[in-house]
């Protein structure tokens, strides 16, 4: 299973690297995946490669990807190509319109694509006072919801729990089940 | 005891470094290799070791400390990414030569692409330079693995061992088997040798055939010894194509091919790229009639053979002479070099679907908040006409703002801004210059460059941009902050004015870098005192980093429509990201998904249309 998430950096999307990465552990999967650090966190565009199998390299060739993850809707459309045939796409989206875009509806079609969106931001606004910085766990709500990928609900909320910052823990569990919510 | 963790590659090689007994480490930050020293603190703390592990100053700083701890028989380490080796370059020239005690190991981290660096340089070739064995790993399992037979090789040959791992090992997550710290207890023990020690010219007379004995013994060993890095992956049947491949592009090769299940090509892996088993690599090209070297970034391993008109590579265009190999650049190559269809480039439809949807790839930009840009604001108002020599950090990135006119490495803010001086006095022309530094590369290499330029009376500002972090890299410390890394260990906080004033500068004064109209007169007096009494003036400006989520005062703002004329004023000058232009309606507005209320852009609008939210009438 090859994973692809891309966001904005400062949307934090290591995070959500980590939690598929402590799922497959769980389960003695091997897996291996790049992320990046450096000056693209600054509000940059970035990507993270997640591979889960018997993989060596780190990274995730184009239209190889299984599932690519979007915290944005501009990176989501810029890294399409990583998808493969009949690849899932989930992405949070600030403007759902951008999906009626004829020639994007054309070439996921073309791919046997499926592309699923959640309106995270307004969800955050409406039920957590705004705290954007819950996407991270709000998309893999939203990814089970959809039933993209390969872990689930339990296993995600399970692994939110061991990892974040005891403080939040709850906070983020709530967002995970609102993106799950969102895309059921 | 064993267990298995993901951790990212520079967990895994910290992990490594205190598993084989390391007690002293010693580095300086920057991407890709900034997590492993805290690592290597983080395993000593959960492991309960001794090791002293600690930041320098700067890259030299840090690789002479940890070279010093060799001497005195230590196991050490330094750690730093492949430009700052340009900075320690002198004594690792130096210390090559010597016969040394405890193992040292350099870490020497590379950015092939680049993705954060000012280079995309080969530290493998710095490795061939100062003639020292060198391993190159492919996975972040690798890497750790090859920690210790680093350390082991360096203390049997009593030299320098580079590990050289690129940015997609540093920065991969990996299943990565964790054990116990193997024990070596050995006392510190310094013994006088000035032979030994001093580096006199009379030394190197023996030391440089020593050192090139070393080597060959080295190499002889990385023929025979080292199956475990260097190894083939035998075709099946008889191979036409055979491919030696190094570090990360190895694991890429294997993955491509196994996904084509193409099994007629053999694969020759390198993990010690220097020096090179040159037998073991001859013997391997005299088998097959066709040979691809994959290695990043430069030729290492090519311009080691003694013939390499018959291999495709770097030196007859085969393989590109810049740039990351990527996945999809191997895949080209492959099909290129085997005659097999190369997919197809970008799709026109989702180009085209890019286009009307206006996307395009999100450049980095000062984080929303960040004091940097209220900084670079204040200065280019008061001064528009001036030449702004800056330097390497987050601020960097105030080339949005035309902030930033010249970078060339760390601490050349200052040196940029006496030459720009210098070149201007010849011509009898008064130029106002303002120069820019952040507080870790200020301690880093600024200090010479200001006392010189103290000496040499020239005449610019200096604004030293303390946001109490190194933050570029990530958020380490450094001498300005005076936090160290093990629980429990305190550092001592250098004085940024009490530093600026020893260099000599008589004028050195603070602001609040939100403080715009503050900051705004502080600038102008500063030139004016620079230019009427000749010599560099220092302003510091401060405000905390907005990755230390030190608590603000919360300002909402709105930008009012009927007051904003679109002049794109504050999209030029500000640059910030939750400060954005509405193409269609031609007016600014705050995107709230980025703007952390810091209200600072209220002071930023000509026609006054950033406003304050706070308490007014819904
Ligand atoms: C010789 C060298 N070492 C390390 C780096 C990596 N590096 C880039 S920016 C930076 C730190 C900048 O910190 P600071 O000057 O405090 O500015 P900030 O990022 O906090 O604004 C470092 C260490 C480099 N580019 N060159």
């Amino acid at each position: 299973m090859q994973y692809v998430i891309v966001g904005i950096g400062g949307q934090g999307i290591l995070f959500s690297s980590r939690v598929l990465g402590h799922i497959a552990l769980s389960k003695g999967e091997r897996v291996v995946g790049s992320e990046v650090h450096g000056m693209a966190q600054r509000g940059g565009s970035v990507i993270s490669h997640f591979k889960v199998g018997d993989y060596n390299s780190p990274m995730v060739k184009a239209k190889e990807a299984d599932v690519l993850l979007a915290f944005d809707q501009n990176e989501a459309v810029r890294n399409l190509h990583f998808l493969k045939q009949g690849g899932q796409v989930v992405v949070n989206t600030h403007e759902a319109s951008f999906v009626d875009n004829p020639s994007l509806k054309s070439w996921l079609g073309e791919r046997d694509a499926k592309l699923r969106t959640i309106l995270g931001y307004d969800i955050l606004k409406k039920h957590m006072g705004g705290r954007f910085l819950f996407l991270n766990v709000l998309i893999l709500g939203a990814m089970c919801g959809a039933g993209v990928g390969s872990v689930s609900i339990d296993e995600v909320r399970e692994a939110v729990r061991t990892l974040a910052p005891a403080r939040f823990v709850e906070d983020n569990i709530r967002a995970v089940d609102l993106g799950y919510e969102g895309t059921r | 005891m064993s267990t298995k963790a993901i951790l990212l590659g520079n967990e895994a090689i910290a992990r490594g470094v205190i598993e084989a007994g390391c007690e002293v480490a010693a580095g300086y930050p920057g991407t890709p290799s900034s997590e492993i020293i805290p690592a290597i603190a983080k395993w000593a703390d959960e492991l309960g070791t001794r090791t002293v592990v600690e930041w320098g100053a700067n890259e030299k700083v840090a690789f002479e400390m940890a070279a010093a701890a060799s001497f005195a028989g230590k196991r050490s380490c330094a750690v730093m990414k492949q430009v700052g080796l340009n900075v320690a370059a002198d004594p690792f020239m130096s210390v090559a030569h010597f016969q040394l005690k405890g193992g040292f190991l350099l870490i020497s981290a590379d950015d092939p692409g680049p993705h954060s660096s000012q280079t995309e340089q080969d530290s493998r070739f710095f490795a061939m330079f100062a003639k020292i064995p060198c391993f190159d790993p492919s996975t972040a399992v690798e890497a750790k693995e090859m920690v210790f037979d680093a350390f082991d090789l360096s203390e049997r040959h009593n030299v320098i061992v580079m590990l050289r791992p690129s940015v997609r090992v540093d920065h991969c997550r990996q299943d990565v088997e964790l054990k116990d710290v193997i024990d070596i207890s050995r006392p510190a023990s310094f013994e006088k040798d000035p032979k030994r020690w001093v580096c006199l010219p009379s030394s190197v007379k023996v030391n440089h055939p020593q050192l090139n004995a070393k080597r060959e013994a080295v190499r002889e060993e990385f023929e025979t010894k080292f199956a475990k890095y260097n190894f083939e992956v035998p075709a099946k049947g008889k191979a036409k194509l055979g491919i030696i491949a190094a570090g990360v592009s190895f694991s890429i090769v294997t993955d491509i091919l196994k996904s084509w299940g193409v099994d007629n090509v053999s694969i020759l892996k390198i993990g010690t790229p220097h020096p090179l088993p040159l037998k073991m690599v001859e013997d391997f090209i005299s088998r097959h009639e066709d040979v691809l070297i994959l290695e990043e970034t430069y030729p290492v391993i090519e311009m080691q053979l003694n013939d390499r008109t018959g291999v495709k590579g770097r030196w007859n265009g085969w393989v590109p002479g810049a740039g990351e190999l990527l996945p999809e650049v191997i895949e080209e190559i492959l099909c290129k070099v085997t005659g097999r269809k190369a997919p197809e480039g970008a799709s026109p439809k989702l180009k085209k679907a890019m286009e009307e949807l206006n996307i395009t790839p999100r450049r980095p930009m000062l984080c929303p908040g960040c004091p940097h840009r209220a900084s670079f604001f204040a200065i280019r108002q008061t001064l528009p006409k001036a030449i702004y020599p800056s330097d390497i950090g987050c601020y960097t990135l105030g080339v949005n703002q035309g902030m930033v006119d010249s970078v060339v490495d760390m601490g050349a803010s200052i040196t940029q801004a006496s030459g720009l001086y210098m070149a201007y006095k010849v011509d009898g022309i008064e130029q106002p210059i303002v120069a820019s530094i952040g507080d870790s590369t200020f301690f880093h290499m600024g200090l010479p460059g200001l006392a010189s330029a103290v000496y040499n009376k020239h005449v610019f500002v200096l604004a030293i941009l303390d946001n109490n972090l190194t933050a570029m890299t990530g958020g380490q410390s450094n001498p300005g902050i005076g936090d160290k890394l093990r629980d429990g260990d305190t550092g001592r906080k250098v004085d940024i004015e009490g530093a600026v004033k020893g260099c000599g500068v008589k004028w050195v004064k603070t602001t609040g870098a939100y403080d715009i109209a503050g900051s705004r007169a502080l600038v102008k007096e500063a030139w004016e005192h620079a230019r009427t009494h000749e010599e560099p003036t220092v302003i510091i400006f401060r405000h905390p980093c907005m990755l230390l989520k030190e608590k603000q005062a919360v300002v909402p703002v709105m930008v009012d429509p009927e007051k904003c004329i679109g002049c794109k004023f504050c999209i030029n000058y500000f640059n910030c990201p939750g400060l954005v232009f509405d193409e269609k309606l031609k007016k600014a507005y705050i995107d709230e998904r980025f703007c952390v209320k810091c209200g600072v852009c209220i002071n930023v609008c000509p026609h006054g249309a950033i406003l304050g939210t706070e308490g007014e009438e819904a």
